[in-house]
């Protein structure tokens, strides 16, 4: 027989390394003679897509296209450490770390326009749309590219910003469990319906979907496709994904048995991006890489517990565990 | 010790080939065509899906001596210089790229799709995907750039089909 479920899943979590472990990242902006600006920063691209956001946020400080953002990463000869690309952190932590580096590069090129525009004082200078000029007398402005080539022949390039974030967080009290572990938290919520066959343990996914607290959107579609991952990875997770461990030793080592999704077995997922600044976070943006996938199992299992009475405790939900799960139950 | 003759993006090659050499060993250490990829070596992820006579196989599958006089596709043979075939503009446009590890497979298994039907429905692409597996995007937005690339086809795609 075939029987429907609903059932959600709701999380919070707590982004970096946390727990009073130091969570740093570096980054420099350095103005080039064609008035562009690189970023050397310590962050890996894994796919999630790091690349994209950090070079929106620094051509978002430094005012310019994202076309002259020369992003550069992943070399540790030329750059300083940004920390790992996990914990979910990189948005968060190194993204905080290249605003700071752009903010310093940016002010340092309104002192250097404030000399060569020969201006008592950089007050009212401001740099907007690749321009650094007088908002009383705009008028009075020089732009990038003519600053950078100015500073070019005075020697004085590269001009450089730096940046440094360090993450707040607090090792927990053993003792009485009190403190602040992380900083910032992410949460999130994956709605689901199944339909159970409890003929043959095997378990639909009907409809999914999830809303996901971001802080600020910085790319929404980078988003989109995140969530869409850590679905996918939580549904596998939930019903198919064993390992199958025995003392010690992988049963399951090939994709014959160890069965990740395909693309008939992950329905579309609804998403719902919620932004809610988050004040410490650059541009109010938090991270989402781990977050994403974690309410996916709790919702499949209530789903299930919802369909047929049944509280499964272990995943994944293989149709063998399910039908076993149903046996006792009906025994009982 | 065999000898072969195949054609591969349009090019003729003879090669001579060891007996234990797959189809995935030509393409990668023989011939430096690092887009396919290997990655379970037994035929169940679709890595290392190439196009062969117009039909998508496992490159991994395949052996070399197979291929004699036989025509192959690979994800080098698809963009026209810095032309950019439709699909692969489509999976750039839509963000259908992560880690970008199943992406020359998935491309080909799309190729394979469209050239049956430029308006398949969400269901026959994904049945066509079926045999290549991604870890990170979920398949959804594979799926959309895959409907979009159909539709650049559609309206007469970037020019880029040689
Ligand atoms: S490498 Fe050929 S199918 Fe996995
Ligand atoms: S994009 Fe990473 S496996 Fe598909």
């Amino acid at each position: 027989m075939k029987k429907k479920g609903v059932g959600i899943g709701s999380t919070f979590y707590g982004t970096g390394y946390g727990n009073g472990f130091p969570d740093v990242s570096r980054a420099k902006a350095v103005l080039k003679e064609d008035g562009k600006v690189a970023v050397h920063v310590g962050a890996t691209e894994v796919g999630q897509g790091s690349k994209t956001i950090m070079s929106q946020m620094a051509a978002e400080v430094m005012s310019i296209p994202l076309n002259d953002i020369i992003f550069i990463c992943e070399d540790t000869k030329n750059m300083p450490d940004s920390g790992t690309a996990a914990a979910s952190r990189q948005t968060y932590n190194t993204g905080n770390a290249i605003k700071l580096a752009c903010e310093d590069l940016r002010k340092k090129v309104i002192e250097n326009a404030f000399k060569e525009l020969k201006l008592n004082s950089s007050v009212g200078l401001t740099l907007k749309n690749g321009e650094i000029y007088l908002k009383t007398l705009p008028s009075k402005n020089i732009s990038l590219k003519e600053l950078a080539l100015c500073l070019l022949k005075n020697k004085e390039l590269p001009l450089i910003g730096e940046g440094s974030f360090t993450a707040q967080t607090i090792e927990m009290d053993e003792e009485t469990g009190q403190g602040a572990p992380y900083w910032p938290y992410t949460f999130n919520v994956y709605g689901v319906i199944v339909e159970v066959d409890t003929e043959t343990g095997l378990i639909d996914i009907i409809k999914a979907v999830c809303a996901q607290d971001v802080g600020k959107a910085i790319n929404p579609e980078m988003i989109e496709g995140q969530m869409d991952g850590g679905f996918a990875m939580g549904l596998g997770y939930s019903i198919y994904e064993d390992l199958g461990l025995k003392e010690g030793k992988m049963k399951n080592k090939n994709f014959t048995n160890y069965l990740i999704p395909t693309a008939l077995d992950v329905p579309e997922l609804e998403k719902f991006i919620i932004e809610d600044p988050e004040s410490t976070g650059p541009f109010g943006a938090k991270g989402i890489g781990e977050p994403v996938m974690l309410g996916v199992a709790p919702a499949v299992l209530n789903a299930i517990y919802d369909a047929v009475g049944v509280r499964i405790t272990q995943v994944p939900v293989t149709p063998d565990r399910l039908l076993r799960a149903l046996k006792e139950e009906r025994r009982e | 010790m065999k000898d072969i003759n195949l054609k591969i993006n349009g090019k003729s090659y003879r090669l001579s080939t060891n007996e234990d050499m797959r189809l995935i060993d030509v393409l990668r250490d023989e011939l430096g065509l690092l887009g396919s990829k290997e990655g379970c070596g037994e035929g169940e992820c679709g890595a290392c899906t190439i196009l062969m006579e117009g039909r998508t196989v496992n490159a991994c599958m395949v052996m070399a001596f197979q291929t004699d006089e036989k025509e192959i596709i690979t994800i080098e043979g698809l963009s026209n210089g810095e032309q950019l075939h439709p699909i692969q503009q489509a999976f750039i446009e839509i963000g259908a790229v992560q880690c970008g590890f199943c992406t020359p497979g998935m491309i080909l298994s799309a190729k394979a799709i469209l050239d049956k039907d430029t308006n398949p429905t969400r269901e026959m692409i994904r049945q066509g995907i079926s045999g290549n597996l991604c870890r990170c995007t979920g398949y959804a937005k594979i799926v959309d750039a895959i409907e979009l690339a159909g539709k650049l086809l559609r309206n007469g795609g970037n020019n880029c089909e040689a």
